[in-house]
Parts: C-alpha cells; sequence; structure tokens
C-alpha cells in the first residue's frame, strides 16, 4: 500500500530555490489532503534544525522528508551540506527513543531534475508505506487550526500552564 | 565559555523516571553557544522526552524555559512561582547552573541533564576546544597567549619538551604542539627574550586545596 493510501501523515520541508513557483504548485495538494500534508519552503536546506524535525514528528507527521539540491549546486554553496548534517543529528536524537531513523529522510535532488513540488510530492506519496502510524506522536496533535494542538490544562485551576508551552526570556509564553 | 555535553537519553530518563512533571530548563548563555543547553536544545530534549513517554505508554508533563542566564539569581527568579508546579526542574546549565537553581528554590528538585566539560573557545563553527585551567594564576602574558598548562600536555613552563612532530603534539597528532605556538607567536611579536626566563611551577595553591574558591568584592556588593 502505498503512503497516501494508508492515510500517512507527511511533512515536507524543502529548498525553494528548487520551484520557483512552490507557493502555488502545492495549493492543490494541500487542499485535496489538508492536514495530512504539510510544506515548509525554507530559504535554503541550511535552515532546518533538528527541532523543526523533531517537532514535525512530535506534532503529527509519520514520515518526514527534507529535499535539498544536487551536490555543488546549494545557492548558498553549503546549504544543502549542512542540511545532511543536522538531518543526521536529529536521526540519531529519534533512534535514542526506539524510533525508526529513517522516517526522517533525505531527499537529494538531481542536477537538470526540473519537478514542481507537487510533483515531488506525488512521488512521495506514491511510496510504499514502509512504517506505520508515527507511535510517539501526540494524540490530537495534527490538524489543528495554525498548527495548534489541543492542549489539556496541566493543573486544574491555573489554566495558562500548558504541556507544550514554551517560556521565553521575557516571560512571554508560546504554545508549540 | 563553559562548555557542556548533553548526557546520554538514558541516564536522563533513569533520573526522571520518578517525576511526571517537568520543567526542562536552558541556559541562554555558555552552553547555548555550545550547542548543549540552549533554547534549541530544550526543545530537542522535550521533544525527545515527550515522544519517548508516549512510546513507552507513560503520561508525562514536559515543559519548557530557557533562563538567560542560570548562575545568576536575577534571572533564576523568572522561575519564582513556576517550580512549585514541577516534580522536578532537569537543568541544561553547566554545574554552576543547577547549583545556583538549588540554593535558590531549596527543597525543589533539581537535576543535572548536562555533563560540564571545560572552560574553552569556540574554535569554528561545531569545534570547542579547552583554552583555560583555570587555576587563578595566569602567566599568558609570559607566553603569547597560549596556556601551557591547558594545551601542553605536559603541562610545561619551561618547555618544549622535544617530542612534537611537524608542529604537532606527540600525543595527540591533531593537536598543535603548544611550544611550537609560543616559540612561533613571540617570534612574530618580537619577544623570544621572554624565553630567557626560567619559570618557576605553578603556585597550585590559588586553585586547589582550599575547597571552593570565591571571589568577593565590597565594591559590588549591595
Amino acid at each position: 500500500m502505498d503512503q497516501k493510501s494508508a492515510g500517512l501523515n507527511i511533512t515536507i520541508f524543502f529548498c525553494q530555490q528548487l520551484d520557483a513557483n512552490q507557493d502555488a504548485n502545492r495549493r492543490v495538494l494541500e487542499r485535496e489532503l489538508g492536514s495530512r500534508i504539510k510544506f515548509f519552503p525554507l530559504p535554503c536546506s541550511g535552515r532546518i534544525e533538528p527541532l523543526h524535525l523533531l517537532r514535525a514528528l512530535e506534532t503529527g507527521a509519520d514520515r518526514v522528508y527534507l529535499i535539498i539540491c544536487p551536490e555543488g549546486a546549494c545557492r548558498y554553496r553549503e546549504g544543502n551540506l549542512r542540511a545532511r548534517k543536522r538531518l543526521a543529528f536529529a536521526q540519531g536524537l529519534i533512534e535514542e527513543i526506539g524510533l525508526e531513523p529513517q522516517r526522517l529522510e533525505l531527499i537529494q535532488t538531481t542536477q537538470g531534475d526540473q519537478l514542481t513540488i507537487d510533483q515531488r510530492a506525488h512521488d512521495l506519496l506514491a511510496r510504499k508505506a514502509a512504517f506505520g502510524p508515527n507511535p510517539a506522536k501526540l494524540q490530537g496533535s495534527r490538524g489543528q487550526a495554525n498548527n495548534a494542538r489541543t492542549l489539556e490544562p496541566m493543573n486544574p485551576g491555573t489554566p495558562d500552564v500548558y504541556q507544550g508551552v514554551h517560556y521565553d526570556y521575557s516571560g512571554k509564553k508560546t504554545f508549540i | 565559555m563553559i562548555t557542556a555535553e548533553r548526557k546520554p537519553l538514558s541516564e536522563i530518563k533513569e533520573m526522571i523516571a520518578p517525576y511526571k512533571k517537568i520543567l526542562v530548563a536552558g541556559c541562554g548563555s555558555c552552553v547555548a553557544e555550545c550547542a548543549s543547553g540552549g533554547e534549541k536544545e530544550v526543545g530537542l530534549l522535550a521533544s525527545a522526552l515527550r515522544m519517548d513517554a508516549k512510546m513507552e505508554g507513560r503520561k508525562i508533563e514536559v515543559n519548557e524555559i530557557t533562563l538567560d542566564r542560570q548562575c545568576v539569581y536575577e534571572f533564576i527568579d523568572q522561575l519564582t512561582g513556576l517550580v512549585g508546579q514541577f516534580d522536578v526542574i532537569l537543568s541544561l546549565g553547566c554545574g554552576a547552573g543547577v547549583q545556583a537553581l538549588a540554593d535558590v528554590f531549596a527543597g525543589v528538585i533539581i537535576l543535572p541533564a548536562l555533563n560540564t566539560a571545560f572552560i574553552g573557545q569556540t574554535k569554528e563553527a561545531g569545534l570547542w576546544i579547552e583554552n583555560c585551567r583555570a587555576c587563578g594564576d595566569c602567566k599568558l602574558g609570559y607566553f603569547a597567549a597560549v596556556c601551557p598548562i591547558t594545551r601542553c600536555a605536559k603541562g610545561l613552563f619551561n618547555g618544549p619538551c622535544g617530542g612534537s612532530k611537524d608542529g604537532k603534539c606527540e600525543t595527540d597528532p591533531d593537536a598543535p604542539c603548544a611550544w611550537q605556538l609560543i616559540i612561533e607567536r613571540l617570534d612574530k611579536a618580537g619577544r623570544l627574550d621572554l624565553l630567557q626566563n626560567v619559570y618557576p611551577p605553578a603556585d597550585w595553591s590559588k586553585q586547589q586545596g582550599k575547597g571552593p574558591r570565591k571571589i568577593h568584592r565590597e565594591d559590588q556588593s549591595i
């Protein structure tokens, strides 16, 4: 069974240099699959952080792909090389908790490859579902407006303290 | 900068096993610079702990906060009012940060998630090297700002030992010979005359043998 038919949640981080019309090209698929597919265009794949990849898994992705430029073709010279190292680091982290590292996958494009982002996404969705749903994702974490999760109050009576709240330096709270 | 590395997740899990409500507290200073305890690392550890618990069917609550500095009361005070809501504070600060939290919040369980390593320098992105042992008796002025205690494997004040090869230390072919550096730099600076001196052994009483050191300045006190 392919990943689309299996109903897996797919998150795709990609270098937006790969597709000049990525903003328009991904809309059809986003409308069709809704929260089951999430695209995160990056100005360069070197912008990716291991934290982005872990948060994607935690908030509902079953598979996470990072699509990078061909070797030697990074507009910013080394961004795709850094992306590769960071994905490998994140793979080590999820392996530490017993999750298959292959749930995070690097897709390196090749020279001359002119596929649009939706074509690439279709290819990924058509892949055989090697894994089932991600057992580490938090329930109810996908499909909420603005990527927000339904968060349970940690202490009844102090409703402004939630699991997943991040307090920044100034004490301002943001939901993750 | 004080450097540190995160403990293995298995060790952290063992420490926090009895607790359900956990606050992961990072530090935005030294350990953020060495990518072990800053805001990103807090997020990574908290995410990993939440997902790990989910995979094992355990219910825990893991929250995140990063202080600007975990070893100074004015910054630690941001936790006042929060700590009571948690069973444990998992600190991603250095050893000083962990102990500072414990001093301020007596009775609260503070656990270290890092192994504090050394005082070092960011040599390049992703590379930190030890270059100060905090001996309390700095002699960098005589040695062209290369610390022979830290960077010479034999800690020689009157080197070189003669064992270096191609400018590298005989104990580690990746490490530059400190005395090669000292001589090259003094030569460039026209201060080879400093090598005519015979330097006495370090005064270790300034570092060791008297318990924890302290610096007290009246002019800074209030």
